[in-house]
């Protein structure tokens, strides 16, 4: 084929595209089937929430953050209202802390049972969706039960959590995280040793731990890379420093090892909502904070370990009752950014499941 | 290193260059001077007992009177994490981009400039981002913009 004419050309994947998980646009410069270059253009999910939230109070903010992540929204109720509590200086009781943990963790189940689902769907697996979401569903309840929301929890308040638990609650919720401990086999058993599965995802995307921090990147898209930093242990907040668990990492850096770096972060959940079950206090659930209350003019920055990564809010105070500047970083912000640095020199089939095992939500990204 | 000793080192290591702000009890918060920035984040970067290799997040504000441009980094090594901000004038608010240093800044500055209006040098791709492709209303996190729809309520 030596006197044939060869050129670049451009395809745009995205913005409706089903892997993008959201409204994502990859201008993608092609060389037959191989990427060239990657430019993501962003913000079609827009929604404006730093600038709003300057428009309401501090109680009001938390239900508009709640659609910041929306998939993991007990995250979002909780970095912001940590951010809140440590300006104002409010002490959160002891069983709201615990109530808190539970929620955090089964969100970060419910999280990675999505991610299982999806991330096969993206790579041809209709199977492991509906498996994931079978069990999903069974968090998605206890959630219902407790705050009678499916998605957008606002259950976590500034100063404590908005409601106890009902007295089902805790048998229940034995009973969902015993289920998932043991349907984990059966999602293992489909995929792990699938040769569809190893292909697309074996040595693809292989993301160096330096070129990760560089990045930012953050969360099971770090570790998988054999970078052991977890914010729950390394940055302790809440009461994670009273639980025993082990922070999951691989070391490969590849999809595969994202995808596994996941599985493994479901068991150590499981073990921490087992403890905090058991050790669950009785008590008040929410320390006395008044709708309008005035934190005092300062700035913060908190940050929570969220199912995707680092999730950070930074409140500027001046004193009255709305907060100055609200401020929100997202994992998946940085793990878009290193897409195209990961992605080119691949095929472009490899691209959505580069794409898929960072996990990348497109509202985290939009704000 | 605890909170205290970090304060402690960064007084001692970076004397002139980071001047602690008065925060009361919240985390310290550290002031550059616009012109040492870059040599101030490859120090903080490099520094033997910091490595502060991990970039958390940067967001503008604007205070009516000045911009600010508030830095939060992060030492996966050193497990230690720290905040600092420039301030900038409100014309002609421009800083040094920090990308050679955390290249995860990039998103970061972008979003800034496309925001507050505030330049970024040596960037190399400022071009609209969360904003549509033709936006020409300004920059929507200053304190001074309101909405092109906007009505506001009559004083009675």
């Amino acid at each position: 084929m030596g006197g044939l004419r060869t050129e670049e050309f451009i395809v745009n994947m995205g913005p409706q595209h089903p892997s993008t998980h959201g409204v994502c646009r990859l201008m993608l410069t092609m060389d037959g089937e191989k990427v060239v270059k990657i430019e993501p253009f962003i913000g079609y999910l827009h929604r404006a929430i730093e600038k709003i939230c300057e428009n309401r109070t501090y109680a009001q903010c938390v239900p508009i953050i709640d659609r910041f992540e929306y998939v993991t929204s007990m995250s979002c109720n909780q970095v912001f209202s940590l951010a809140a509590e440590k300006l104002a200086g409010i002490e959160v009781p002891e069983r709201a802390e615990y109530l808190r943990v539970i929620m955090l963790e089964l969100n970060r189940i419910a999280s990675h049972l999505i991610f299982y689902g999806v991330t096969a769907m993206d790579l041809g697996a209709l199977t492991p969706f509906l498996y994931g979401l079978r069990e999903r569903e069974m968090i998605i309840d206890l959630f219902e039960m407790t705050c009678g929301q499916r998605l957008t929890y606002n259950y976590i308040r500034i100063g404590g959590v908005s409601r106890d638990i009902p007295k089902e609650f805790v048998p229940q919720c034995r009973k969902a995280i015993e289920t998932i401990r043991d349907k984990l086999n059966d999602y293992e058993g489909l995929l792990n040793e699938n040769p569809i599965w190893l292909v697309r995802n074996k040595g693809v995307g292989y993301l160096a731990p330096d070129v990760a921090i560089a990045y930012g990147v953050s969360g099971p898209s770090l570790r998988a890379s054999g970078v052991k930093y977890d914010l729950r242990r390394d940055d302790p907040y809440s009461i994670y420093d009273r639980f025993d668990f082990d922070v999951a990492v691989r070391y490969n850096g590849d999809c595969y090892d994202r995808y596994l770096v996941r599985l493994d972060e479901i068991k150590q959940s499981i073990r921490i909502v087992d403890q905090a079950l058991d050790g669950l206090p009785e008590g008040p659930i929410r320390a006395k904070v008044s709708p309008n209350f005035k934190p005092p003019a300062g700035e913060v920055y908190s940050r929570i370990e969220n199912s995707r990564g680092e999730m950070g809010a930074y409140i500027l105070s001046d004193g009255s009752k709305k907060p100055f500047r609200v401020k929100l970083r997202g994992g998946s912000y940085n793990q878009l950014e290193v897409v195209p640095v990961i992605g080119v020199g691949g095929l472009i089939a490899d691209l959505v499941a580069i794409f898929a095992s960072l996990d990348v939500i497109m509202p985290e990204v939009d704000r | 290193m605890t909170g205290d000793e970090l304060k402690d080192y960064v007084a001692r290591q970076f004397e002139g260059r980071m001047t602690l702000l008065d925060t009361g009890r919240f985390d310290p918060m550290y002031e550059v001077k616009v012109p040492d920035l870059l040599e101030v984040a490859k120090a903080l970067r490099d520094d033997e007992n910091l490595k502060f290799d991990f970039f958390c997040n940067l967001g503008g504000v604007d205070t009516g009177e000045r911009f600010e441009a508030v830095y939060s980094i992060a030492s996966t090594i050193n497990k230690l994490r720290l905040d600092f901000k420039v301030m900038l004038p409100r014309d002609g608010a421009e800083i040094e981009s920090v990308q050679e240093i955390w290249p995860g800044a990039n998103w970061y500055e972008r979003e800034i400039w496309e925001l507050f209006g505030i330049n970024v040098k040596n960037h190399g791709n400022l071009k609209r981002f969360l904003l549509p492709d033709d936006w020409d209303q300004g920059h929507p996190l200053r304190k001074d913009w309101d909405a092109p729809d906007f009505i506001r309520m009559p004083e009675l």
